[in-house]
């Protein structure tokens, strides 16, 4: 059976009515789903576009669908987001688990890697992806059908348990030694920042190439919420900021606004303020996350036969810049901001 | 580590030797042939200048592995003092990788003591010798369109 026969054999028993998929094309980039764009036709000839998100075969990248289902539940009338079809965990006509959402056409994701992939309109797009991040940090995760999935960590453990967790994807994971990211393990230790403000859904990985744009300043939809958890709302913005998705623009967060503006528009909206000290700690924190991850993806190249050219490109140009980001924010952190 | 040069260059052959499926044919080709080509940049910057980076790499840690080991190395098992016994083999990118990770990993102990006896100068010195590792091994993209 073909996807698209598997893709109307499944909307056919879901909806109890005759569909027919048409317009099947699958969707470059990211590792840990195959995501694939078709436009679903009932009788009579309504069609809506949809995304299919389905495991891979064989897949090494510990990502959780169910997430990022709840995420989009979670998230409908917050933030801009896909609407959220159906979630499919066990074995089907389609083979692998899955979940479908609606497709929001008009937008594209710029890559992060790109150069000055959102002039003239920057300084907007900026503004709202700032602003919509607040409204994240700002939201209470009480009741949302996310805040089912985690267990809520205490204001002053949200730290210890996200550093615990990519430490050991680190050790677990490397393949060479690592002494900047080890280093900057310690010193993270050794450094803590203060508790939480408050306790907000964290999106993981929140960043230039995770939404969808109009081109026109517009943002569409905020996508990719596979690594949502609980914790510090400082996590997210952090990790926004960081050096690797400025499109090699040192004055410009995200490519977009300047820092300070891009932290006053999340300040504004979120209610809460961005410590500098406890930010410091979520940069250093965030860059060694980002080694985790691109460690992973080298070691899942290698280890599956070095087919998924996406793994092989994060497992090799980002991790390069991201051992350099960490070793300039050490060297800055120790002299100049007193970590032991 | 990351992806050697050959793994990196015999991913890019099977990816575009892979007969695509015919949901495969439009964007995500487009898409596996774009990324093909900067791993493809990627490799040749490795091959231009890989062997230079960890020989230069390997001789900074030996030389601050040895200088350290008046100190350090009682606490060391030794470990420092013999660094200069680490050579670098025929050269190849495997060798000298080889002998990287042993020497990293005789770096990662001694910061680790360097750190808990608070030898603040030591301290700093090292902090600066991974900035101009990071900063020799960093690769470089082109100017890409959004």
């Amino acid at each position: 059976m073909t996807l698209p026969e598997a893709l109307a054999a499944y909307l056919s028993a879901f909806w109890n009515a005759p569909v027919t998929v048409e317009n099947v094309s699958r969707i470059p980039g990211g590792a840990s789903r195959e995501t694939y764009s078709f436009d679903a036709v009932r009788e009579g000839g309504e069609r809506r576009g949809l995304i299919l998100r389905r495991d891979p075969v064989g897949s090494l990248i510990d990502t959780d669908r169910a997430t990022e289902f709840l995420a989009y539940q979670s998230f409908q009338d917050l933030a801009p987001v896909p609407e959220p079809v159906v979630l499919e965990e066990g074995v089907t006509v389609l083979e692998r688990p899955f979940f479908i959402m609606g497709r929001v056409d008009g937008g594209k994701a710029s890559s992060p890697f790109a150069y000055k992939p959102y002039d003239p309109h920057a300084e907007a797009v900026g503004r709202s992806l700032f602003q919509i991040l607040g409204r994240i940090a700002r939201t209470d995760p009480a009741g949302l059908p996310i805040a089912t999935a985690f267990a809520a960590p205490p204001l002053d453990a949200c730290w210890r348990r996200e550093l615990d967790y990519w430490e050991g994807v680190i050790l677990r994971d490397e393949r060479h030694p690592q002494p900047i990211a080890r280093a900057a393990l310690r010193r993270l230790r050794a450094n803590p920042p203060p508790p939480a403000q408050k306790l907000s859904v964290v999106h993981g990985d929140y960043r230039s190439g995770n939404f969808l744009h109009d081109g026109q300043g517009r943002i569409l939809a905020i996508l990719d919420w596979e690594m949502a958890h609980l914790g510090d709302p400082l996590e997210d913005l952090a990790w926004c900021l960081d050096p690797l998705w400025g499109h090699f623009d040192e004055d410009r967060a995200a490519g977009t606004l300047p820092r300070a503006e891009a932290i006053a528009a999340w300040e504004g909206e979120s209610g809460l303020i961005a410590d500098p000290a406890a930010l410091a700690w979520w940069s250093l924190f965030n860059s060694v996350k980002g080694q985790a991850i691109w460690t992973t993806s080298g070691k899942t190249f290698v280890e599956a036969g070095c087919r998924d050219l996406v793994l092989g490109f994060s497992g090799t140009y980002p991790a390069r810049r991201h051992d350099k980001i960490i070793a300039d924010q050490l060297e800055r952190l120790v002299a100049t901001e007193n970590w032991a | 580590m990351t992806p050697t040069a050959p793994e990196l260059l015999g991913g890019c052959v099977v990816a575009l030797a892979t007969p695509p499926r015919p949901e495969e044919m439009g964007p995500f080709m487009a898409g596996t042939v774009g990324v093909a080509a900067l791993l493809d940049m990627l490799a040749a910057q490795e091959c231009a200048t890989g062997a230079a980076t960890r020989v230069w790499e390997n001789a900074a840690l030996r030389a601050l592995l040895t200088e350290a080991a008046g100190a350090y190395d009682a606490k060391l098992d030794g470990a420092l003092a013999s660094a200069g016994k680490v050579g670098d083999g025929d050269y190849s990118l495997a060798a000298l990788d080889t002998a990287n990770a042993e020497l990293r990993r005789r770096l990662i102990r001694l910061h680790e003591a360097v750190e808990a006896a608070i030898d603040t100068g030591l301290d700093r010195r090292i902090l600066a010798l991974y900035r101009d590792m990071a900063a020799r091994r960093e690769l470089q993209l082109p100017p890409m369109p959004g």
